[in-house]
Parts: C-alpha cells; structure tokens; sequence
C-alpha cells in the first residue's frame, strides 16, 4: 500500500521531470535564429533587460526604439526582458559573470554601481563605437560624466562604458493652492525660500514632506550644500580629483542649516523612519505643501493629484542634484555586441527621445519643442536650462559604495537630533574617505 | 480518539467565556495586517494616495489585481512556485525519510551528531550560499532553471525534516522492527511497510512546512533564476518595487494572490496537523 | 516482548543477531544520497565561502585577492559587528523566548481549555488565524507592518491619538523604539509555529497520565508542571533549536521595516554581512562576517542538541 503510493509518487515525479526538458530551451538566453535569415540582414536574437514601469517614460520610448529596430532588422528576435530591480542592483555582478546574460541591459550609474561593474571586466568598453557613432558629441558634459568608468570604477574619466537616453533632475514639487491660500509666493531665491518655509510654520502647517528612512534627506542635503558650492568642489566629492573637507564652508552650512530646519520644526521630527513612498503619498494628499526631490515622481504626481501644483528649481541654486538617467550597458558576455550597438544607437535618435520627452521622461537628445503638454514643457526646460548650465551635480551616494546607507543613518541622527551638525559630518566622513581610498589606491 | 476528561468542580460559566475572549483578541491581532492588506488590495492608487492605506477604498477597484495578473504574467509564476515547492515538499521529504531511518532507527554510530552535521543546512545564513551556488549552477547548465532551486531547499529542508524525524524514530518501539526481522523482511521493507506508515502523519505534516517554506523563499531563487519564465511568486511581487517608486495597492492585490495558494495548502492539509507530529501512542 | 516458538539456543542467537545488524553496518546506504546532497549544497558553498573570506574581492570576473585573516582582524575593531550581535540577543527573546512561553500558553489554552469547553473546531480555528502570518511572506508582512508603525499616518498611533495620546512614539523611527518594534512584529510571525508543534505535542500525551494524577489530587498547575512539560519535552527542544537558529540568522524583517537603521539600532549579523556583499562590495568582509556567524550559530546549535540528548537519554535510562 505504501510501496504503490511511492510508485505513484515517484511516477508523478518523473511526468513532472520531462516538463521543464520541453522548456529547457526558452530558459536562458540563447542565439536562436528566428525566421528565414534575409540574405544579408543580421539575424539572431537581441535581449534587452530593463527595470523601468510599464507605463513610464522611458518604457514608452524604448517599445517605440523596439519598433524601429525591428523594421531595420527584420530577421531578429528582440527579447524584452522586464527585471526586478532588486535583481539587477544586488545580482548583476553575480549574474554577468555567468553565460545567460543579456545583449544589453539597464543599469545604474555612479562608482557604486556601473563603476564596479566596469572594474571587474563585467561591461564592454564602449569607447570606440562612441566615437564612430557619434555618441560622444551627443552627449557632452556632465551628461558624458556618468557614462565614462577608469579601471577602477572612477567616474569621470577612462572609457564609455555606458550609455544614457535620458535625465533625472531634483527639484522643488509644491502645493500651488496651499500656497495660495496662505499667501505664501514662489520663493526665488535662499532667503524667500526659507521665509516661505516660516510663513507656513507660523500657520501651522509643517512645510517639507520628508523621508529619513531613504533618498529624500541626503539628496536635499546635498541641494544645500551645493548651493554653497562650485564645479571644482563636485568634481572632487564625486569624481576625487581633490580632497573635500567635510568641515569646510560648503558642507559645514549646509548641515547646520538642514538642523536648524528641523529644530524650526520645518521637517517633521517622526521623519526618521518614513520611506520616500510615505514621502510622497503624504504631499499628494496635501498634508505638506512642499516637496524636494525627484524627476521619477513627475508622471505619478500628474496623474494622482487633486490639486493645482508646479515646480520650481531650488531657488538660489547653480549647482543641482542631478544627472543623466539609467545607462545602457552591453555585458562582456554578450553575444550580440552589434545588434546591441544598434539598439543603443536607436534609443538615442530624435523619434525615440522626443516620445520620452513627450511623457515627461527629460530627453537628453530631444526638441523640447515638440513637447505639447505645457505642464511637461515646463517641466523638461527646467532640466535643459540645468544642462545648459552644465548644473548636474550628481547625487551625494555615489561615490562611495554603499554610501547611500551611511547617509540615511547619518542624516536619521540629524531628524532625531541625536547628533550635532559636526557630529554628522565627522560620521559620514569615514566611510568617504576609506571608500576613496579603495578606488584611489 | 475520544479523551474522557473529568470536569472540574470548581467550573465557572463566566470563566470560560473570558478566556475564549481573550483568545479571540489575539486572533484579531493577528489577523489586523492582513485586514489591511485586502483592504489596499482593492484601492485605486489615487485613493490610497489620498487617503492612505488605512480607509476602506472608496470604490472596489479590481483593476489592480488585473495589472498585477497580466504584468507579471502570474499564472506562469504560480505555476512555478507550484512546481517547485512540491517537488521540494515530496523530495525532501524522502531525503528526510531516508536520513532519518538511518538515523533514528539504524542508530548509525555517531547519529547524534550525523543529525547535528545535516542541521547545518539550516545554520548557514543565505548570503554565504549565493556566490557559490551560482558559480556550480551555472557549471552544470543548471542556471535558471528551477532543478537548481529545487535539488538546494531539497538539501535545506530535508535538514529540519532529518533532525524531526530522527528525534521521533529515535523513540520507535523496537519490537515492531524485530517482529519484521524475525518475519524475514529486509531493512528496505522495513522501512516502507512498517516505519513510514506509522510516522506518515508526521512526513504529511513535514511536507506542509516544507511547501510553505519554499513557497515563500525570496532570495536564493532570486540569484538563481535571472528570467521572467523561469520566476516565481515572490520574485513577482518584488518587481513591483522600482528603484524609487513603490505601487502599494498593486503590491497588495499581488500579496493577496499570492499568499492563497499557501493559505488554501494549509487549511486542506491542517487536519493532518492534529494526528501528530511525533508518532502517536502506539498501543 | 514476544519470542517466537522455537528452540531456546537458535531463537536467542537469532534474535541477538537480528538486533545487533540492526544496529550497525547496514543502514550506511541509506545516508547516502542526503549525504551527497548535503555535500554539494551546503559544504562546498561554506568552503568556498571561508575561501573568499581571506581574499578581497568585489565580486565580478577580476580574481579575488588573497589577504590571510586580515578581513578577520578587522573584524574585532569593528564597532558595527559587535552592536550587530547584541541586537542578535534582543532577537533570541523576541523569536525563541517570547513565542515559545506565549506560544505553550496559547497552545495549552486552546488544547486543554477551549477545545475542551467550547468545540474542537473553534480550538482549530483559533490555530489556523495565530499561524496565519507564518505563511505570509517576510516582505510583505514587512510592508504591512510599516504602515501600522508609520508614526504619522499608522493604524497604532491614529489610535492612541483617538484615545488621547498627545505625542505617540515614533515606533520606528526612534532609536529607543525601533528595536522593541520590531521584536514585537517578529513575535506575531513566529508564535503560530510553537502554537501548532505545541498542540500536536500536547496531543500526544496520554490522558490516563493526567486521570491518574488528579485522582491524586494534583491540581491544574501540578499536572502541568509534571506531566506536560516532561512529556512534550522532545518536541520543546526542536522548536528552541529552530527558533533559535532562525533568530540568529535573521535577515529579511529588517531588511524591510528598517534596514538596519535607525542609527544601526537594529542591525543584525546577516544584515551587516549583505551590506557588505552587495552594495559596498567588499565580499570578502562580508564572507568574513557570514562565516562568524555561522560558527557561532554551530556553537549554539551543537549546546542545544547535546542538552537535548542528555535529557531524551536521562529519560531512557530513568524508564
């Protein structure tokens, strides 16, 4: 009785063992010819892995490129693959040293990730379909910055090793009926925007929608220590070219402002644990008038909020937090390389990034002119005046890998007032400089 | 088995009704988040911005369950889940038989601390597995696919279930096992025809747990399996946290679906609980 | 103890031979497949872990660079690592001790009194809503639970409010409240499996004992003490192991609600271990910290076990 019950599981087992030899071959990725090959057309597969939403910018652009791509490649497969960007941040130095990767991929930039990856031999050089494409007089200034890696997974300099489409800029989303209602005007420069933020204190109203618990207090941090900065100081924070004192002028006023903001009671003190989604779910339904952070929340803003709202840059700012936006990498295992350029080369032509500039995702090689939504329009020249400054001043997490965790611990001190301004600053300066050391040598 | 149980002079009709309560209480408690999850499940994403995830939605909004279903393709996810935990469920729980009638039974010299070496399995932290599970996966062609992530809970689970069902078979009445010596019956029969149905209650209760407990694995999969047809239902729910977004009504809708599979398993197989985990008195 | 009908010299050496084959040699075949299995799984993976310990690697195809134990020496000078393991003994109460007390409480209450006085089936009931958050996934129950400890908008503290709390804590957000926020959160995950062991265990222990003692005159308590806790003895032992193993290597809890924060209040070993694996890319610290760990999980592990083989032979013996 029990011997026909184990046979019986045993054969269940084994039905159910051929199964996945049926779908072996869809496993992976794979070279499989699709079609007849045209005669001299390519043929082959091209995988594309990417992490953006479904309904974002950026996806809508790329399905258009896709289209593109496969009327000028007609024997092709193009397998677009959406990952989990869990996966691709923490596995992709684990996954592109096997053999099933992609032809090419989104990912990150900054030294903490694109710059690994370049100095662990995980990404092909770029450097010289760049140049023969012309991508390198596309993309110039801060905009190249992001997409060059030395050896050692600086920033800045050494070869193209990835390749961005569009831009993300930190900027200041405000209640505009709030405001009106409490006869608060659009502040333009340090001093009205601090002013505004005591006219709605003394009402009552705490002004800034913040989040301790991720992004939103290190990159507002980083806004006003950049307001109080120049080229040269960014340059060396983030690409190391000189040595930054975490106790000088820029960053010693900036903490100390950011404290006096919160002794004020300009954040909210329980803004230590909230995540960026708290963040924002609280300014859409109105419970704070002002938001500092990011292009990524454009699209959502537009099509949850009630009210009336805008944005304005950071008033008195040159410098921005900022920068290009995800890059294309093409694994060194690919074994498309070709089909891989192509596709990069496509997502940088004007019909692909005017549909991302036209949903709102800030084109780096587009006509803003063509861009009919005002809202957007406004939205899109805000960032081309900052690249027309060249203002993109990165964001404060990159140099460093895991950087971004010190920040959130240091900056949840500041909300909590467990630690004075200098305190901060000396706990977010070890790990700078023993992260700088490892990639400088 | 009908228990007689000689009532208590000192009985109160009050008495009782408190304690019921009280038990009640805490299952509410425990039941509070999951309150909430439906709750979220079937909000619009502008009205849980507006209002926050803790009111009733102002509409039954279905449409979040459709997008979650049709983006992450879940029916293609459930069922491979579905296949690997089972497979995991009935797998291990042979290993576990095996071991363990080594073990418990056959009192193989050093058993103790053979059970304890197996245990391992389960005192490794995660991270110390995923570097070189990948590297030896992906050398025998196994990336990717679920055999990896299958033949690893095999191995995890099966610790727990040998280190069960060990201690059990440690207590198991010898003369059963000499009555079936004497009637000429090899160590292989043994096992099938007189230990396994004796603690089948517990192997069922074995296969529970382990069903569940891989069903709900989220990181070794993830290193494992890198492609959308290959993925399973947690991994599908982690694709609904972006980089800086979170979709919260949609994560919850996913998190309801994919919790029911789990919730449906436990409740058929639950009655199987109360014959026992350990082999019962056996008169 | 039957013999069989036979002549008394061969019927002993029979059975002496029967019983001694069953005890040696023999059974070896039937370790091997979970033998091999253990092998590839979990043994290589540890030795190439403590490989990677003594090298500093990032990660990706450039080979690992061979540092002895300096990954060890830092170790010891690490603030961060100790801190990590005093948070791992706030986890012990909140994952071992809490929900094996609360949880032979409930289970008791349920077996003995609820089942008893009401309906098996209200006991089962009860059961199946207590082990509920078992079958929830971590990052969901994680989500969740965010959004009842949020310290503006969250269920908690709506309701103190309403109750007139003026200022209800910043659960976890607060340095002196993170921590006990989420050991609270970590008990309602475990209590429903020491619930649903305990009650199976329960199950099991014969009624006559407890007939016996209180035609003694033993009351609730005694019979409790005497009776019960020995009996399910074998299977408290399991759960204070697994517990116990399972808070030590906790992860993906405070992975969600707070990630290690606020301040490192509530960093733990495998959590310090991942930051450093992934996104600081020091894999040989962070193989360093994992391999710590789990030698000291072995040490725990193998204390536990011997305590329990002490007892279960005691028992044998006392028999």
């Amino acid at each position: 009785m029990a011997k026909t019950r184990l046979i019986k599981g045993i054969a269940a087992a084994g039905i159910a063992l051929l199964l996945p030899l049926t779908a072996c071959s869809s496993g992976g990725t794979g070279t499989s010819t699709a079609g007849t090959g045209a005669g001299t057309a390519a043929t082959g597969t091209l995988t594309i892995w990417d992490y953006e939403g479904a309904d974002s910018a950026m996806s809508k652009g790329w399905a258009k490129a896709i289209e593109i791509f496969k009327t000028e490649h007609p024997g092709v497969t193009v397998k677009s693959e959406k990952q989990t960007f869990e996966q691709i941040q923490k596995n992709a130095k684990i996954v592109l040293s096997g053999d099933s990767v992609p032809d090419v991929m989104e990912y990150n930039k900054g030294n903490a990730t694109a710059g690994v990856l370049a100095s662990e031999g995980l990404i092909t050089s770029l450097n010289d379909v760049a140049t023969k494409r012309g991508w390198d007089t596309k993309l110039k200034g801060a905009l190249a910055t992001t997409g060059k890696y030395t050896d050692k997974g600086l920033m800045g300099s050494g070869d193209w090793y990835g390749i961005p489409n569009y831009g993300e800029y930190v900027t200041v989303f405000y209640n505009k009926d709030m405001f009106a209602a409490n006869g608060v005007a659009v502040p333009t420069t340090a001093a009205e925007f601090e002013a505004a933020l005591a006219a709605f204190k003394a009402k009552g109203i705490t002004p800034l929608a913040e989040s301790g618990a991720e992004y939103p207090m290190g990159q507002l941090w980083y806004q006003l220590v950049l307001a109080n900065a120049n080229r040269d100081f960014v340059n060396g924070y983030q690409l190391f070219t000189s040595d930054v004192d975490f106790h000088g002028t820029e960053m010693t006023k900036a903490t100390e402002t950011l404290d006096s903001w919160v002794k004020k009671g300009y954040i909210s003190k329980d803004a230590a644990a909230l995540k960026a989604e708290d963040m924002g779910v609280s300014f859409i339904n109105g419970k704070y008038p002002i938001m500092v952070s990011g292009s990524w929340w454009f699209g959502r803003l537009k099509t949850e909020i009630k009210f009336n709202w805008g944005s304005f840059l950071f008033p008195g700012n040159k410098l921005n937090t900022g920068s290009t936006g995800n890059l294309w990498v093409v694994p060194e295992k690919a074994k498309n390389k070709t089909l891989a350029y192509d596709f990069i080369d496509i997502t940088l032509r004007p019909e692909v990034q005017n549909v991302i500039g036209a949903n709102g995702g800030l084109p780096i090689a587009g006509d803003a002119s063509t861009i009919s939504d005002p809202q957007i329009k406004a939205f899109t020249a805000d960032f081309s005046k900052i690249v027309a400054d060249d203002g993109l001043s990165f964001y404060p997490d990159w140099p460093v890998a895991g950087y971004y965790d010190v920040l959130v611990s240091g900056f949840q001190s500041l909300v909590n007032q467990t630690k004075t301004p200098a305190q901060v600053l000396d706990f977010i300066a070890a790990p700078y400089a023993e992260g700088k050391k490892s990639i400088k040598g | 088995m009908a228990k007689t149980y000689v009532p208590n002079r000192h009985h109160q009709g009050r008495l009782r009704w408190v304690i019921l309560a009280g038990a009640v209480v805490m299952a509410v408690v425990m039941l509070i988040p999951f309150g909430i999850m439906v709750m979220n499940a079937f909000k619009s994403p502008s009205d849980y911005s507006s209002h926050g995830p803790l009111t009733l939605p102002t509409e039954f909004y279905t449409q979040g369950l459709v997008t979650f279903v049709n983006r992450t393709n879940f029916p293609l996810k459930l069922w491979n889940s579905f296949f690997i935990s089972s497979l995991v469920a009935v797998f291990a729980a042979l290993l576990s038989v095996l071991n363990a009638f080594a073990l418990g039974i056959g009192r193989v010299k050093g058993n103790m601390a053979i059970v304890t070496v197996f245990l391992l399995a389960n005192m490794l932290p995660q991270e110390v597995l995923i570097y070189p599970l990948f590297k030896m996966a992906q050398a025998v062609h196994l990336d990717n696919t679920p055999w990896a992530v299958i033949i690893v809970f095999t191995v995890i689970q099966s610790a727990f279930g040998t280190y069960l069902l060990a201690s059990v078979l440690g207590t198991f009445p010898r003369a059963l096992l000499e009555a079936a010596a004497l009637d000429g019956a090899n160590r292989w029969r043994t096992l099938w025809q007189v230990v396994f149905p004796v603690v089948r209650p517990t192997v069922v209760v074995l296969m529970i747990f382990f069903f569940i407990w891989t069903w709900n694995e989220f990181f070794i999969p993830l290193v494992l399996l890198t492609t959308p047809d290959t993925q399973t239902v947690p991994i599908a729910l982690a694709s609904l946290q972006g980089d800086r977004l979170m979709d919260a009504p949609t994560t919850n809708a996913g998190s309801l679906l994919s919790i029911v599979p789990a919730v449906v398993f436990f409740l058929i197989f639950q009655r199987s609980l109360t014959r026992g985990i350990t082999a019962g008195a056996v008169k | 103890m039957s013999t069989t009908a036979a002549p008394a010299r061969p019927a002993r050496t029979t059975r002496a031979t029967a019983s001694r084959s069953a005890t040696s040699g023999g059974y070896w075949p039937y370790l091997i497949p979970g033998a091999i299995a253990f092998l590839v799984v979990i043994v290589v993976p540890f030795a190439m872990n403590f490989y990677y310990s003594l090298t500093e690697w990032k990660g990706g195809l450039r080979p690992p660079k061979f540092i002895g134990a300096d990954n060890y020496i830092a170790l010891l000078g690490d603030a961060n690592f100790w801190t990590s393991f005093k948070t791992s003994l706030a986890m012990i109460v909140a994952m071992v001790i809490i929900p094996t007390l609360l949880g032979l409480l409930l289970a008791s209450v349920l077996f003995d009194y609820i089942g008893k006085k009401f309906d098996g089936k209200v006991a089962t009931f009860l059961r199946a809503t207590y082990y509920l958050p078992q079958v929830l996934p971590v990052a969901v129950a994680g989500v969740l639970w965010g959004w009842i400890l949020n310290a503006e908008t969250g269920a908690l503290n709506v309701v103190l409010r309403a109750i007139g709390v003026a200022d209800p804590p910043n659960w976890l957000g607060s340095v002196s409240t993170a921590l006990p926020s989420v050991m609270a959160v970590m008990v309602w995950v475990q209590i429903g499996y020491p619930v649903v062991i305990f009650m199976s265990a329960l199950e099991r222990v014969d009624p006559e004992l407890y007939e016996a003692a209180e035609i003694d005159g033993a009351g609730w308590l005694q019979r409790f003490r005497h009776i019960t806790l020995p009996q399910i003895k074998p299977e408290t032992f399991v759960i204070v192991l697994t517990c116990t193993i399972a808070a030590l290597k906790v992860f993906g809890p405070i992975y969600v609600l707070t990630a290690g924060g606020p301040e490192s209040s509530t960093l733990v070993p495998s959590y310090y271990s991942y930051l450093n694996f992934f996104p600081k890319s020091k894999v040989g610290y962070g193989a360093a910290i994992a391999n710590v760990l789990t030698v000291l999980i072995i040490i725990v592990a193998v204390a536990i076990t011997s305590l329990q083989n002490r007892s279960a032979r005691r028992e044998m013996e006392g028999r």
